[in-house]
């Protein structure tokens, strides 16, 4: 609209060079720590780029321990976690999966009714989805911990797939519901005419026109999922129910592991929403604009 | 149609909300949840926090954060967002397409990635530094008492700042172009333009930043947990890691644990019945 002065012009593009430095260095970091060995990280402490690169961190936490690779040949102690890795990443993936859908399915059937239904109580339900969105997750740990304790139900997948819906489910509402206030009602009311029940109505007129929100929602609540530490870090203790970020935490303070086997497992578990966002990124950001000032 | 929506709140979310008010008046500890009985306690828990310095540097340093953190991603998403408005500038547009990257690192990945970066003898920074000669000993980021807090403050700013970029480059989208055209003609320079028409509308959108990001920044984890576990010394201990490390490390009160969560959930929800009353837009509800 105002066509900026050359000298303009120079300050932006400085401004831009900052700004996309301060993006990827973390990237960069994480890259070239899981790109070398121990021994390299620690020979020389003032040099940037690895005088060799090797994949064998990639290696070793993809074949479970079992091709130590070059670099780890007189490694003696590997952490338990790291030979967990695929059980993590499936951890991850089925938890992530079932939170996504569960919270699609409830909150879409709650975001509708409080789109199309004004009642006291639906207003109701609208405020104490905003209010619960800030309820941080410490306060609920210690009561669910508690709780899952005398059920029984700690180290499960279950226990945190429900925990985490619950949790996310109202984000998932406030995203869904004014885009759903958006859809005629005539489209349904026409329908309904028709002699198709609202439930009817609302899965095949509504849900196909919401497939935009639907999936900028869907896409938010897998990545906030898949990122999720607390909530599994607390109810599964054991190997066999660790998610990823469990599993990442559980390297912090183990005194055997280096940093370049760190890199290379944040590096795996980045990876996935990544590509997430590097794809769905115009749904992310429409998602998370609707969730933040409509209402 | 909402049954399984009003149950998942109730048993998640309400039902926790309370049962920790129910603990927080309780004797709970290891001991007292094998046998499965609870004795009353009255308002012993929240004494004792309210009697540990460790729980009021906890909060000064959460306070401390919040601040900073606050303060620094407010001003750089109102400044990126102006930057990556400017879609005739072609590095403006690599920003834009670079800008949600950090939104799809885990917490824990960034709270390690920076710990490498920060670290003494092998840090990468320090590695930077040196090969571009701007120091000669190596810097203690994390390690140092006096700049610990304000070293973790960076990676939680770099990953959570583009949910406020996003949100005020929407707002700038929405403002409509008239306005600047016509300030123009009237002969209105561009400092005048940003003072007297995009900061008036960017109000809201900022008073929402501000209230979203205060209310999550109070409950920061990952990054303490990853970088310096609440170390060197209590530098870095904040509310959230507080009522973590006595829920969860020995001696396991659970009770004290409980309370001090839920004086930090009190201060949370203050903040979130401001945002309610105040800011979120009831647009057609």
């Amino acid at each position: 609209m105002f066509k900026p002065s050359p000298t303009t012009r120079l300050i932006l593009h400085l401004a831009n060079l900052m700004v996309i430095v301060f993006i990827l260095l973390p990237l960069v970091a994480v890259f070239i720590g899981a790109i070398q060995s121990e021994k390299s990280l620690q020979a020389d402490t003032r040099r940037v780029l690895p005088a060799e690169v090797t994949a064998d961190n990639f290696v070793v936490i993809l074949t479970k321990g079992e091709q130590k690779g070059r670099i780890f040949d007189q490694a003696t102690y590997l952490p338990e976690n790291i030979k967990s890795f695929y059980a993590a990443f499936a951890n991850s993936a089925i938890v992530s999966v079932s939170v996504t859908l569960l919270t699609l399915l409830f909150g879409s059937l709650s975001a509708y009714t409080i789109a199309r239904q004004r009642f006291r109580w639906t207003l109701f339900l609208m405020q104490a989805n905003i209010v619960a969105r800030f309820v941080p997750v410490i306060v609920l740990m210690i009561p669910l911990y508690v709780v899952m304790r005398s059920f029984g139900a700690l180290n499960s997948l279950s226990g945190v797939i429900v925990a985490e819906t619950g949790f996310l489910l109202p984000y998932a509402i406030l995203i869904l519901a004014p885009y759903f206030d958006t859809i005629p009602a005539e489209l349904e009311e026409a329908a309904r005419i028709d002699g198709c029940s609202r439930l009817r109505a609302f899965i095949y007129i509504v849900i196909p026109l919401a497939t935009p929100a639907l999936a900028a929602c869907g896409v938010i609540i897998f990545i906030i999922s898949w990122h999720e530490l607390l909530i599994p870090l607390i109810l599964n203790a054991r190997p066999d129910f660790m998610t990823l970020p469990v599993v990442i935490a559980s390297l912090v303070g183990d005194v055997h592991v280096f940093f370049n086997l760190m890199m290379a497992i944040c590096l795996l578990a980045l990876a996935p929403t990544v590509v997430l966002v590097a794809l769905l990124q115009k749904y992310i950001v429409e998602g998370l604009a609707a969730g933040a000032v409509k209402g | 149609m909402n049954v399984p929506t009003l149950l998942l709140l109730g048993a998640v979310l309400a039902y926790p909300v309370i049962y920790a008010g129910y603990l927080s008046f309780h004797r709970v500890g290891l001991a007292q949840l094998r046998r499965g009985e609870f004795a009353f306690s009255g308002w012993d828990n929240y004494s004792r926090v309210l009697e540990d310095p460790l729980f009021w540097t906890a909060l000064k340093n959460t306070l401390i954060f919040t601040a900073v953190t606050v303060t620094s991603e407010i001003v750089l998403a109102v400044a990126i967002a102006l930057l990556i408005n400017q879609t005739s500038v072609w590095t403006s547009r690599v920003t834009r397409f670079l800008i949600l990257l950090p939104y799809a690192v885990p917490p824990i990945a960034n709270g390690l990635i920076w710990a490498f970066m920060y670290s003494f003898q092998f840090g990468f920074l320090n590695r930077l530094l040196f090969a571009t000669g701007l120091v000669h000993d190596p810097v203690n980021w994390s390690g140092n008492p006096d700049t610990a807090l304000y070293a973790v403050a960076v990676p939680y700013v770099w990953r959570t700042l583009p949910f406020a970029i996003i949100l005020v480059h929407a707002a700038l989208q929405g403002i409509p172009r008239e306005l600047y055209e016509q300030a123009a003609i009237d002969g209105a320079n561009a400092w005048h333009r940003f003072r007297r028409i995009t900061m008036p509308m960017l109000r809201q959108i900022i008073a929402i930043i501000l209230i979203l990001r205060t209310a999550f920044a109070f409950a920061v984890f990952e990054e303490i947990l990853a970088i310096t576990q609440g170390g060197p010394g209590d530098a870095t201990w904040v509310a959230a890691w507080y009522s973590y490390k006595i829920t969860f490390a020995p001696p396991n009160n659970f009770g004290m644990g409980s309370a001090s969560a839920y004086i930090l959930a009190l201060m949370i929800g203050a903040i979130a019945l401001v945002y309610m009353r105040f800011i979120y837009r009831r647009v057609t509800l």
